[in-house]
């Protein structure tokens, strides 16, 4: 390894370990990790009364556990069973009919991302019922598996990666499982052990098209976006372009706007209602120097509402980040305030971009297209 | 808003799956209320000679049923290549990946279930569209509830969905029927395979159903275990409609032999399924670039093709009846009523894929030109060939091909034999002790050497790439001296006199007998 090479890689650890530092509550998806847990024990307490016969006993701990986390839908979902078993059908359908608003209020993950990373919400009732199949089962790689990824979408990557390497003892080999390890590995900032890990993936499955964007990550956050650019492009070229919604997700991690802009098209002739296209679009326009879309903006509502806002000149910085209440959010705002100032102050831009550098997951779509900004414009 | 896809068999399994498959069909009918919903049936590897499982019923389908379905036919020759990897007749993962295939691609849901399965909204007046229309993107999977037998045989008018939904709220209640049976993740439920709801997107990205599975069983369950690795989650509806399931345990399923039941690998197929993908079969699934026959009960129907092509071919009877005679006097005497018997010829070729080619060996030229007009009004778009060893017969027919028996013979995906006498006239009464001429009696000869050959040599001169024997059809070929001729060389069933027509492949005789005839049907000894 070359002296720059050495210095990138040593700065970018001084990165991850600055990001990990100043974002302590990242694991959990930002705010009230202990909330979680709480919530967590009581629904599994609840699981286990109900189990015993008890429901009344088990509703109330359900409730208790909902009024902790009030996103939790399993939660909601197994109070809802409880009430319809036992004769309350009408306040059992309110509840599932809330627990699947809950759920689809929840965004998938980036289209381009592996499967596994993409889901999103509450798995604790995915990772109880995995413990149960392999109190029973323990020589089979398939409930290893699906309770890792439970782990590793719930933000615990070094459960999940304990997970998939009980999977690789009894199935060695399995090379779909080493991608997912890779992404537990990359999710805990080991960088390196998930390149080597992902690598072996690559060289018997060259075309693999989540694997690349498993390793695309990986090269970003080791600080080799040129590495991480490679294979973004060959992803894209893997996918068909009946899979707009994932090429243009990759089209705007390597800031290829125009690119962006076409296959965000058809994506939002499809998903005309997910905002987050939209402001995908704006961007594009934005960064192409085209003029704003003359539809309406809607600036009330639910993140990101408020960055449509901000791109229409209708909400500040200050009222953008009083809403940016998690890391991700920050990043996205970050991202927006770059692009926002980028045709009159350059310096400003960057300034805004390295923050999302710095502080941002490199899975994050804002991440690839901070740096690849950057790189453009020399910051 | 969904498709849901079925498949089956018209192989009469069991006493009474027509009853319970057509409640189902009508059952799931009754609650479809978008217009892009279609029940997508497979009808896979149903014998050639035999009509699509549904058009066999279709007299017990509502209209709304035969409005929402689609047939799709797997015909045994493209089931062929995997008869030697599987002891079952029919595949229940090739069958839903080529509907899904098919499917409409403005549905965004994908329904698995089966002929017997009946799904009843728990709010009444609500349909299955309203239901799915309205539930996020997900992975669904509903518990089953199992109807005795007695129940549904006795008491459910396959024609009235509406009442027999009714019935089943009623008796949910009154009997006791609705018991959740859970299961370990990722299955959720047992008997998963009877209600198991995916988005159509994520059943494409998945690549469909494993298609190495061909031994039976756990179709479902391997579909659970991919689509919960995909969907990270088994959502359920349990909420909002219940599953009921004609229990039909007096007769064992095709695929039930008790303890001896051949399955697929458990492990293998469920408990270290290790991703959601297919790769090896992503652009083959569903078999994209076979073609697939489609049927429908609402227009184009078998009844509809076989009269427009009989109606085209000859004109209605002008008397009360025709006689005819089988006593054995009357045994040389070749006459027969041509009108009378090409309903039957018909009858033999109309479930036959469209795109069908058919050796005409005829001695009648009437014959000829009666056949290709129904042929044409019956909608088949395949080549008549007609020997030019035929003399006699019409040589400018539409859709006529004329040529030697040789080169015709590599062509035809099913022959039909004529023993007629080349100059019995149209209004000449038949079976009166008539003698053949000689010109009667050459073109017979030609006729019988033609079928000798073609019988004997039937294995080695199918078209490339076809698998399977090929039909010979026999016209007038009963009680006369060409039924041992037909048989001897044709594996046919007894039929009667009066429809002057016997069909089959050719037979297998391993016996010297059979060898000879052979040897000289090979060598027009």
């Amino acid at each position: 390894m070359s002296d720059v090479g050495i210095l990138s890689k040593l700065s970018e650890s001084l990165r991850v370990k600055w990001r990990e530092r100043s974002n302590p509550t990242r694991a959990t998806g930002g705010g009230k990790p202990n909330a979680d847990t709480e919530a967590d024990q009581l629904y599994l307490r609840a699981r286990v009364i109900a189990r015993g016969g008890d429901s009344d006993m088990a509703v109330r701990l359900f409730e208790d556990a909902i009024a902790r986390a009030p996103q939790f839908d399993a939660a909601v979902e197994a109070q809802a069973e409880l009430l319809d078993m036992t004769g309350h059908s009408d306040e059992a359908k309110a509840k599932y009919t809330e627990a699947r608003s809950i759920r689809a209020a929840t965004r998938q993950g980036p289209p381009d991302r592996p499967f596994a990373v993409r889901q999103r919400g509450n798995f604790r009732s995915e990772i109880s019922a995995y413990d149960t199949v392999l109190r029973s089962l323990k020589k089979n790689a398939l409930p290893y598996i699906a309770r890792g990824n439970a782990y590793l979408t719930s933000g615990k990557p070094e459960q999940a990666l304990a997970d998939y390497e009980r999977a690789l003892k009894l199935k060695p080999g399995l090379l779909d499982v080493q991608a997912i390890k890779a992404e537990a590995l990359s999710a805990m900032g080991k960088y390196d052990e998930a390149l080597t890990t992902i690598d072996a993936v690559l060289t018997a499955r060259p075309s693999d098209a989540e694997a690349l964007s498993t390793r695309s990550v990986i090269l970003m956050g080791l600080g080799r976006p040129d590495d991480a650019n490679a294979d973004l492009n060959r992803q894209l070229a893997l996918l068909p372009t009946s899979q707009a919604a994932a090429r243009a997700c990759i089209a705007l991690r390597l800031a290829a706007y125009e690119l962006a802009f076409a296959e965000l098209d058809s994506v939002i002739a499809r998903q005309p209602h997910d905002p987050y296209w939209r402001l995908y679009q704006a961007t594009a326009r934005m960064r192409l120097g085209q003029p704003p879309a003359s539809t309406p903006v809607v600036a009330q509502g639910p993140w990101p509402a408020i960055l449509l806002a901000f791109q229409a000149g209708q909400a500040s910085e200050q009222d953008v980040m009083a809403q940016a209440d998690t890391d991700c959010r920050r990043a996205e705002a970050w991202f927006q305030f770059g692009a926002h100032v980028a045709s009159r102050d350059l310096e400003v831009a960057k300034r805004h971009w390295r923050q999302v550098v710095d502080h941002a997951a490199p899975s994050l779509i804002e991440h690839a297209a901070a740096r690849n900004e950057l790189k453009r414009i020399g910051g | 808003m969904f498709s849901v896809i079925l498949y089956g068999r018209n192989d009469s399994h069991g006493y009474n799956l027509h009853k319970r498959a057509a409640i189902s069909f009508n059952a799931l009918a009754e609650v479809m209320s978008d217009p892009d919903d279609e029940i997508l049936f497979v009808d896979y590897n149903t014998p050639e000679d035999h009509p699509t499982f549904p058009e066999a019923i279709h007299d017990t389908l509502t209209d709304k049923a035969k409005k929402v379905m689609r047939i799709l036919r797997v015909r045994p020759e493209q089931h062929a290549h995997l008869k030697s990897k599987t002891h079952l007749v029919a595949l229940e993962c090739q069958s839903r990946n080529v509907a899904l295939r098919r499917s409409n691609p403005n549905n965004r849901w994908i329904l698995y279930t089966n002929t017997d399965m009946l799904l009843v909204p728990r709010t009444e007046g609500e349909s299955l569209s309203d239901i799915l229309g309205a539930v996020p993107d997900g992975f669904y999977q509903i518990p089953r509830f199992e109807l005795p037998e007695m129940l549904w045989e006795a008491a459910f008018d396959r024609r009235d969905p509406a009442e027999n939904l009714r019935k089943l709220r009623d008796w949910s209640v009154r009997f006791h029927l609705n018991q959740v049976v859970h299961n370990f993740m990722p299955m959720k439920y047992d008997a998963l395979g009877d209600f198991q709801a995916a988005l159509r997107e994520d059943m494409f990205a998945i690549h469909g159903f494993d298609e190495e599975m061909v031994l039976g069983w756990h179709c479902d369950s391997n579909l659970a275990a991919r689509l919960a690795l995909y969907r990270g989650r088994v959502d359920t509806l349990i909420d909002k409609l219940f599953g009921y399931h004609c229990d039909h345990t007096r007769v064992a399923a095709a695929n039930n032999k008790g303890r001896q039941t051949k399955m697929n690998d458990q492990d293998r197929y469920i408990w270290d399924v290790s991703t959601p993908y297919l790769p090896a079969q992503a652009e083959t699934w569903g078999w994209p670039d076979v073609t697939i026959e489609e049927v429908r009960l609402d227009r184009e129907t078998s009844y509809q093709r076989f009269t427009a092509g009989l109606d085209a071919a000859m004109e209605p009877a002008t008397v009360p009846y025709t006689t005819t005679s089988l006593e054995w006097q009357l045994y040389d005497d070749l006459s027969y009523d041509l009108p009378h018997t090409l309903p039957f010829v018909c009858d033999q070729v109309l479930t036959f894929p469209r795109s069908t080619s058919v050796m005409i060996v005829a001695t009648r030229a009437e014959f000829v030109t009666r056949f290709a007009k129904a042929w044409q009004g019956m909608g088949f778009s395949g080549t008549l060939l007609v020997p030019d060893e035929c003399e006699g017969l019409p040589t400018d027919l539409p859709n006529v091909k004329r040529g030697p028996f040789k080169e015709l013979i590599g062509q035809t995906h099913m022959f039909i034999f004529e023993f007629g006498l080349a100059t019995q006239r149209a209004d000449e009464p038949v079976r009166r002790g008539r003698l053949a001429s000689p010109v009667d009696e050459k073109r017979l000869k030609a006729v019988a050497k033609l079928f000798r050959q073609a019988a004997s040599t039937e294995h080695e001169t199918r078209p490339a790439g076809r698998r399977l024997p090929r039909r010979f059809i026999g016209v007038n070929v009963i009680y006369n001296k060409y039924w041992p001729l037909f048989t001897d060389h044709i594996g046919a069933n007894i039929n009667p006199f009066c429809s002057q027509v016997l069909a089959g492949i050719p037979r297998e005789d391993p016996s010297l007998r059979g060898k000879v005839l052979r040897f000289r049907g090979r060598h027009a000894v």
